[in-house]
């Protein structure tokens, strides 16, 4: 994520170097802020609630609920393209996450877990997908929301099956270790389960989306303002080409990331909730 | 994905290795929020007394030992075995 930050503020300071270079008349060049990720109401003018990335999210749950209702229905022994699909996605998540983290007790979340990843992988990919454009997770309400559920599940599950006494002695209290030091590690065991781990659930996959659909509205405005606002200069063609197959390259990485920030949160829930259930060793 | 699509296995080797890299993967993250949270814990009640007594030198303690301490649960945890 630092790394990604790094790069989003790297070529921020390009774009503002790009800035001070344009000359007088010209057209000048607008970096990418934070306003790139604002959207006008679809409805009830400038300040409507159903925004475009309440769209991208509700026509996501659309399409991740039509591909497994299509997938596993007239399921047969030997599965068509849309089933082999459909389970192959489901048995990934199912052996190579809630059963791995989990362990036999996984199998009752793999239903949650396969929902989980599709929903946010869905969401992030949004970001690369024509005319959507915008992955609906770099809103932080969303993220908040699903780190907000993985939270819930894992400290009811970790005090139901424990007790609360037992589970946060378990989490803050791990036996053996001198009395005095308890003093000092106990708060931080606490805060760590408690606050840091939603906490960073949620902002991993937040800043992920949002640094990366920055670096992407960069470099293709950077692109579009070079080419043709600029061309006629020495440095203008180059650059805006180069800016151009930047930004291709970076749609690809983007597809990477986007995919592996919903295997991250997924596995993660996954983990919390075998931590949850495992008996303390 | 070593397990056949049907059913979970019962293979007890492939069920200690899962049970082993289960542990290593959920250890790698735990480590990382305690580490975190040391700094932020310690650190946080030693700029809370630096405020109080204004001295910056609280900060600096509190973030010290909130790494050591988080450092030493850590090792406690899972660096022993």
């Amino acid at each position: 994520m630092s790394s990604l930050l790094a790069a989003a503020s790297h070529v921020a300071a390009l774009g503002r170097a790009l800035d001070t270079t344009s000359e007088g008349g010209k057209k000048v060049f607008e970096s990418p802020t934070k306003n790139d990720f604002n959207f006008p109401g679809i409805f009830g003018g400038q300040d409507g609630w159903f925004t475009k990335p309440v769209l991208i999210v509700v026509l996501m749950t659309v399409v991740c609920f039509a591909f497994y209702y299509a997938s596993s229905r007239n399921a047969k022994i030997v599965p068509g393209r849309l089933q082999f699909a459909g389970e192959s996605l489901y048995g990934f998540i199912r052996n190579d996450v809630a059963i791995d983290a989990i362990g036999h007790d996984g199998l009752r979340w793999a239903p949650y877990l396969a929902t989980l990843f599709s929903f946010v992988a869905l969401n992030n990919i949004a970001g690369i997908i024509p005319v959507l454009q915008i992955p609906a997770t770099s809103h932080i309400a969303f993220p908040l929301v699903l780190a907000v559920f993985s939270w819930l599940i894992y400290m009811y599950l970790g005090i139901s099956k424990h007790g609360a006494w037992g589970y946060f002695r378990d989490m803050m209290f791990p036996p053996g270790i001198p009395w005095a030091v308890y003093i000092l590690l106990a708060p931080i065991e606490f805060f760590s389960t408690v606050i840091v781990r939603p906490l960073t659930l949620m902002l991993r996959l937040t800043f992920n989306m949002f640094a990366g659909h920055l670096v992407l509205v960069l470099f293709i405005s950077a692109a579009d303002y070079l080419l043709l606002d600029y061309s006629n200069t020495a440095v203008g063609a180059p650059v805006g080409v180069l800016s151009l197959l930047l930004s291709l390259v970076l749609t690809g990485f983007e597809a990477f990331v986007q995919l592996l920030q919903a295997y991250v949160f997924t596995l993660l829930t996954a983990l919390y909730i075998g931590g949850a259930l495992a008996d303390e060793h | 994905m070593s397990s056949s699509a049907e059913g979970s296995s019962h293979d007890p080797v492939d069920d200690a290795e899962r049970s082993v890299a289960r542990r290593e993967s959920n250890d790698a993250w735990a480590a990382t929020s305690l580490l975190i949270s040391g700094v932020l814990v310690w650190g946080g009640v030693g700029y809370l007394v630096s405020l109080w007594l204004g001295s910056p030198l609280f900060t600096m303690a509190g973030l010290l030992v909130g790494t050591a301490t988080a450092l030493y649960g850590i090792w406690f945890r899972y660096g022993r075995s």
